[in-house]
C-alpha cells in the first residue's frame, strides 16, 4: 500500500536514528583494492547520455507504427525497472556511513558515484521512449504498479537486515541479472544508437556486478551462521517474490497483465530494437541463477532450487 | 527479511508513480547537463609532480596536512549526510530534474573528500580524526541527514541553511582566498573544487528563487530558524574554520591556527583576517538575497567578528 511522504520520511527517520554513528577516525585509506579499482574505472570511464550515444543517426520514422510503439512501450517499462537503482544505492551509502567512519571507503566512494551512473541509465531509456513516441510515466496497471514498485531503499537503512544480505540479493542477483539481460540484449540488437546505449550501460554494470562480488568476497566468511542463513533468505525472497513475477523479464509477468508487455519485447527483439526474445531472457534467468548458486558456494553458501511453473527448476 | 517486512508494512511503499522523467526546471536540468560534461578525477587532474612539499617549512606542511584533513572530514559530511536529500526528493516525489541533478552532487563531494584526503595524504599525511575527537558536534556533522528525513523540516528550510548558507560561505572563502595558494597543485585543487561548488550553490538558489512565490509564512519562518541555526550552532561552533568556534571545543591551538598557517605558505586555507572581512559580508549578502522572499535574518553576535 503506498504511503504519503511525511509518513515515509518518518519511517526513514526511524531507520537511521537505529545507527549511532562513530564518524571518527575517518579513514580513507584502501582496504579492499579491487572495490578502489572499480571507483577509479568509474572515474575514468564516465560517460554522457546526451553526447556519447549518436542520436542523430536514429530515425524512428523508419519504424513502422507498431514496432516502433513496441519499442516505446519496452523502454519505458525499462526506466520503471531502472529508476529504483538511484534510491537504493543511495540508501546504502548512507547506511555504510552510519555503519562506521572507520571501515567502507572504497565501497562509499565507489557508492557516492553509482546513483548517477542509474540517472544516466535512466536518461537513456527516457530519451529513447521520447523519440519512439513518448516516454509513459505511469503503467496505469495496478498490478503492474505494485510489481515494479519494492521499498528497496528502505531495506538498505535497516539495521536489522545485514547489509550482505542487501548486496547479495541487490547486487550478486539482480545487477548481475541485469547484466547478463543488457549483454544478451546488446547482442541481438541491430539499431546501432541501441546497441552504443546498451554498450554503455552494460559497462557501467560490469562495475556494479564486480562491486557487489568484491563487497562479497571481503565479507561474507565472516559472518556467522545465522547471518549467513538471512542472506540466503534474502535472495530466495527476490527470486520467488520479485523475479519470478516479472520485475525484470516482461515474460514472467503474471498472466492478466503480461500479453501487452511480452508482445511488446518480441517485437521489438525481432527488430534489433533494444530488447530480447522470451526464450532468451528465460535462458539468461536460468543462466544467472546457477552462476549464484556456484559463486556462493564459495564460502558455504547452499543456494536452494527453485520451482516455477514456467521456468521449472533452476 | 527483506521481502517479510514489506508483507507486514514495517517497510513502506512510496508513491512512485507517475514516474516523471521530462526536465520542468529547466535551469537545474542545466545544472545536470553541464555536470555530466565537467567531470574529474583527483588522481590525473591534479598536477601533483608540482607539490613537492619537500621545498616547505616543516610547520607548514604539518599545518596544510591538518587543514586539508579537516576538509576531507567536511567533505566527507556531504556524502555521508546530503544523499539523504536525493531519497528524500524520491520519497517526496519531487520534480526529476531535482533528483537527476543531486545524484552527481553526491559524485562530486565524494570527489572532493578523495581529492583533499588525497592533498593530506601526499603533504605528508593524512589525519584520521581531530587531536580530541567528538562523540557528536560541531566538528562531526552539520545535521543535514536529520533534517533531510525530519517531516518537520522543509526542504526549503533544509535548501536555505546547507546551500545557501554553508556552501555559500565556504565557496566565498575559496574565492577571496584562491589567489594565495600558490603551490600549483593546491590551486588546481581549489578551482576544480570550485568549479563544482558554484553549481551546488546555484542549485539552492535557482530552487528557492523559484518557489519563493509559494512560501507560506511558515515556510519562511523554517527558512530563518533553519539558517540562523547554521550560522550560530555550526559556523560559529567551528565546523569549518576552527577560528571561529566561539566556545573553544576541544580543539588544541596547533588546529585551530593550522588554517591561518597553511595559508600563509600558500598551500590552502584562509586567515583570521580573511574571515573577519568574507563572512561578515556573506551574512550581508545572503540577508539581502533572502529578503525579497520575506526571510529577515537577525544580527549575529560573534566575539571576533563582531555584530553582524
Amino acid at each position: 500500500m503506498e504511503t504519503d511522504p511525511a509518513s515515509l520520511l518518518k519511517a526513514y527517520q526511524g531507520q537511521e536514528k537505529a545507527f549511532i554513528e562513530r564518524r571518527f577516525p575517518l579513514r580513507f585509506t584502501p582496504e579492499i583494492p579491487v572495490i578502489r579499482e572499480l571507483y577509479n574505472q568509474a572515474k575514468g570511464l564516465r560517460w554522457d547520455p546526451t553526447t556519447d550515444i549518436p542520436w542523430a543517426r536514429f530515425d524512428p520514422d523508419a519504424l513502422a507504427d507498431d514496432v516502433r510503439e513496441a519499442a516505446r512501450l519496452t523502454w519505458s517499462r525499462r526506466a520503471w525497472s531502472t529508476y529504483p537503482g538511484i534510491g537504493e544505492n543511495t540508501a546504502l551509502l548512507v547506511r555504510l556511513c552510519l555503519e562506521s567512519g572507520a571501515l567502507g571507503m572504497d565501497a562509499k566512494l565507489f557508492l557516492s558515484f553509482r546513483p548517477a551512473e542509474e540517472a544516466k541509465h535512466l536518461e537513456v531509456c527516457f530519451m529513447l521512449a521520447e523519440r519512439l513516441g513518448g516516454y509513459m510515466a505511469d503503467p496505469v496497471d495496478i498490478e503492474l504498479r505494485e510489481l515494479s514498485n519494492h521499498p528497496f531503499a528502505q531495506a538498505a537503512l535497516d539495521k536489522e537486515l545485514p547489509i550482505e544480505a542487501f548486496v547479495a540479493a541487490l547486487g550478486a542477483l539482480d545487477d548481475q541479472l541485469e547484466l547478463n539481460l543488457a549483454t544478451a540484449r546488446l547482442q541481438s540488437s541491430r539499431n546501432e544508437v541501441m546497441r552504443q546505449a546498451l554498450r554503455l550501460i552494460a559497462t557501467d554494470k560490469q562495475r556494479h556486478v564486480m562491486f557487489a562480488w568484491g563487497f562479497l568476497d571481503a565479507r561474507l566468511s565472516a559472518l556467522a551462521a545465522a547471518e549467513k542463513a538471512i542472506v540466503i533468505d534474502a535472495i530466495c525472497e527476490l527470486v520467488e517474490e520479485v523475479i519470478f513475477v516479472g520485475y525484470r523479464n516482461a515474460c514472467l509477468l503474471p498472466s492478466t497483465i503480461r500479453e501487452v508487455w511480452l508482445e511488446a519485447d518480441e517485437l521489438a527483439a525481432k527488430h534489433g530494437l533494444g530488447a530480447s526474445s522470451a526464450e532468451m531472457e528465460r535462458r539468461i534467468l536460468r543462466v544467472t541463477v546457477a552462476q549464484l548458486r556456484e559463486r556462493l558456494a564459495v564460502w558455504g553458501l547452499v543456494l536452494p532450487q527453485f520451482e516455477h511453473t514456467e521456468l521449472g527448476i533452476i | 527479511m527483506l521481502l517479510q517486512k514489506e508483507h507486514a508494512e514495517t517497510y513502506v511503499q512510496e508513491h512512485r508513480y507517475p514516474l516523471s522523467l521530462a526536465p520542468e526546471m529547466p535551469s537545474v536540468w542545466d545544472l545536470w547537463q553541464r555536470s555530466k560534461t565537467l567531470e574529474w578525477d583527483p588522481q590525473v587532474d591534479i598536477p601533483w609532480e608540482s607539490l613537492n612539499p619537500e621545498q616547505y617549512d616543516p610547520d607548514a606542511i604539518l599545518a596544510a596536512r591538518r587543514y586539508w584533513s579537516r576538509r576531507t572530514w567536511g567533505e566527507y559530511g556531504a556524502i555521508s549526510e546530503s544523499p539523504a536529500l536525493l531519497l528524500r526528493f524520491n520519497l517526496e516525489n519531487r520534480l526529476p530534474d531535482l533528483r537527476f541533478y543531486f545524484t552527481m552532487r553526491t559524485q562530486e563531494e565524494g570527489r572532493h573528500a578523495e581529492a583533499s584526503w588525497l592533498m593530506a595524504e601526499r603533504l605528508g599525511g593524512y589525519f584520521p580524526q581531530p587531536e580530541n575527537p567528538p562523540t557528536a558536534g560541531a566538528v562531526g556533522t552539520h545535521g543535514v541527514r536529520r533534517m533531510a528525513f525530519d517531516p518537520d523540516t522543509s526542504l526549503e528550510g533544509i535548501f536555505a541553511a546547507l546551500v545557501c548558507a554553508a556552501e555559500e560561505i565556504l565557496i566565498d572563502v575559496f574565492k577571496a582566498t584562491l589567489h594565495k595558494a600558490t603551490n600549483p597543485a593546491v590551486r588546481r585543487l581549489m578551482q576544480l573544487i570550485l568549479r563544482d561548488e558554484v553549481r551546488h550553490i546555484a542549485f539552492g538558489w535557482k530552487c528557492l528563487d523559484a518557489w519563493a512565490p509559494t512560501f507560506t509564512p511558515e515556510t519562511v519562518t523554517n527558512i530563518e530558524t533553519a539558517v540562523i541555526t547554521m550560522i550560530e550552532n555550526v559556523e560559529f561552533r567551528g565546523y569549518r574554520n576552527l577560528w571561529l568556534a566561539i566556545e573553544g571545543g576541544d580543539a588544541t591551538p596547533e588546529e585551530i591556527d593550522a588554517d591561518r598557517a597553511s595559508c600563509e605558505a600558500g598551500l590552502g586555507g584562509n586567515t583570521p583576517e580573511d574571515e573577519m572581512k568574507v563572512f561578515p559580508d556573506f551574512v550581508k549578502k545572503i540577508r539581502a538575497r533572502m529578503a525579497p522572499w520575506g526571510v529577515e535574518l537577525p544580527l549575529f553576535h560573534h566575539p571576533r567578528l563582531g555584530a553582524i
